[in-house]
């Protein structure tokens, strides 16, 4: 008989509820122990002892099974008393039933929530962010609570993100430096950019639960941050970064595939497209910024009632997606043509620059939080 | 040689018999009443509509402007905004033989509803910004222009 196995939750309560009689009485026994009223080791004897003594106890602890009401007939005692026993009964094994239904729906929640914390610390290590410290001050868990379980999914999902990029960059870097075929060597471009444009939905999909969150790049690491535009980074300086460094001077490589002029002015050519798409989406942000300004300064300052502006202000928010949306668009078309434009080796290189161009910025960020500092 | 004539005091063909725009004009562009959508996609170029206080309309103006285009910006009040979408949508239709079909702004065979901001080329629905930003960054956006005689180069 498994004395503890039920009642071990209920020990500090002190009551119980009405189970299958052999967990009654195993509870039964246990009550006794612990109120130290009776040692009988015969849990039988214990039951007949307490009917004994009913007036005495708390109702609680009168758990009538079929074999005690047996014995009650046995007994003088009037029937009304049973009946109401009996009831009484009932209504604190229910009462317990709901207790714990409740008690077990915390637990799981609180167990929801600490994976979520878990993975986020994982992640958050991963990427260097002082744990601890700074680097979670804006937890969406701690700060919203359950008004974003969008974001708290965005969270798990971008953890998830990063190592799958790691293992990406991994795969292509060995791929390049092994003998693969050309049609092997684009699946795994493909898979690349497959990988940024997931990234570009979960964003936007977070963008729907809170645009602020996605446009502070609060999921980034600090140095990313500092490049923010925009809910994410700049695709001219991308290119930039391409340009200057990789696909031009990397001709050392075993690969031997400088760009032929044609490529060369493509490349040019979307440099300009890119740095004019985004400043077109800085103007209007611009405006944006202006007009929400307008909007919330709008009507008498100080008269202190500002509902109206409320309204047309939460309007004008609604833009903020669309920017968003708009500027991940660009981040995508641009990588789509840059892979147009090079060979598929070429375009390999391409992603694993900029891939390990991210993994020095994430390092960078974890070095930064982790400096020696003075003493305060 | 650049096509740049400012919008704000460019007219359309409201001599020409179609309706004026209507007199709650408080902004400096002109509202965009029904009646007069047609004419102004026919006669321009390049033409943009879009919402009251639109920043995204801004965002296409610089876009195109930037390519040598000073498109007129015709703003849409909240009210005349479904009777000029439905306007804009019947000359969506005119333009395309298939009957009950149209290209929608992502290029796709739909509905010819029109969403703002949309902007028209050659008399001709051409989409909204992701279009245009697309066919910015991958160059077609150049040579569409030229044909629709938007840019002499």
């Amino acid at each position: 008989m498994s004395m503890n196995s039920t009642s071990a939750q209920f020990v500090t309560s002190g009551r119980m509820g009405a189970y299958e009689p052999i967990h009654q009485m195993s509870m039964w026994g246990e009550t006794f122990k612990s109120n130290g009223n009776l040692s009988a080791p015969a849990p039988i004897i214990v039951e007949e002892d307490v009917k004994l003594n009913d007036q005495s106890e708390d109702t609680s602890n009168g758990i009538l099974g079929p074999s005690e009401r047996y014995y009650q007939e046995v007994t003088t005692k009037p029937a009304d008393k049973v009946q109401r026993r009996l009831a009484q009964n009932r209504e604190a094994a229910r009462k317990s039933r709901l207790r714990k239904k409740a008690y077990v729906q915390q637990l799981e929640t609180s167990r929801l929530k600490l994976i979520q914390l878990e993975q986020e610390l994982e992640r958050a290590r991963k990427q260097g962010l002082y744990v601890g410290g700074g680097g979670l001050d804006a937890n969406p868990l701690g700060v919203s609570g359950t008004a974003n379980s969008g974001i708290a999914a965005f969270e798990m999902e971008y953890g998830h993100w990063v190592e799958e990029q790691n293992r990406l960059i991994c795969e292509l870097r060995t791929a390049l430096h092994a003998h693969i075929s050309d049609v092997e060597l684009r699946m795994l471009v493909d898979s690349g950019m497959s990988h940024y444009f997931d990234l570009f939905r979960m964003k936007a999909t977070a963008a729907k639960a809170d645009v602020f969150y996605v446009m502070s790049g609060m999921w980034k690491t600090s140095a990313e941050r500092f490049f923010l535009w925009i809910g994410g980074f700049r695709p001219s300086e991308l290119l930039k970064v391409l340009y200057d460094t990789n696909i031009i001077i990397d001709v050392l490589g075993p690969h031997l595939e400088p760009l032929t002029d044609q490529q060369l002015l493509d490349v040019y050519n979307l440099r300009q497209s890119c740095q004019q798409a985004e400043d077109a989406l800085s103007q209007g942000m611009e405006k944006l910024q202006q007009t929400l300004a307008e909007t919330v300064a709008a009507g008498q300052l100080g008269e202190g009632s500002y509902i109206p502006q409320m309204g047309t202000a939460m309007e004008k928010l609604e833009a903020l997606v669309s920017f968003l949306n708009q500027a991940d668009h660009l981040r995508q078309e641009t990588l789509q043509q840059m892979s147009r434009i090079l060979t598929t080796r070429q375009a390999a290189r391409g992603l694993l620059a900029m891939g390990e161009y991210f993994q020095r910025l994430w390092a960078l960020s974890s070095l930064w939080a982790t400096r020696p500092r003075e003493p305060a | 040689m650049q096509h740049a004539i400012p919008y704000r005091t460019w007219v359309p063909g409201w001599t020409a018999g179609e309706p004026r725009p209507p007199a709650n004009v408080s902004g400096e562009e002109p509202i965009a009443g029904a009646g007069a959508v047609r004419a102004m996609v026919l006669e321009n170029a390049v033409v943009v509509f879009g919402r009251r206080g639109c920043c995204m309309c801004h965002v296409l103006k610089r876009l195109l402007l930037g390519h040598g285009v000073n498109p007129p910006v015709f703003q849409v009040d909240e009210d005349g905004e479904a009777a000029v979408a439905e306007e804009l949508s019947k000359v969506n239709t005119s333009n395309h033989v298939k009957k009950g079909g149209g290209i929608d702004i992502n290029g796709n065979e739909s509905s010819n509803k029109v969403q703002f901001p949309v902007v028209f080329v050659g008399g001709k629905v051409f989409g909204g910004l992701e279009r245009v930003m697309a066919t910015h960054i991958s160059g077609e956006l150049v040579p569409i222009l030229k044909e629709a005689g938007a840019l002499w180069l």
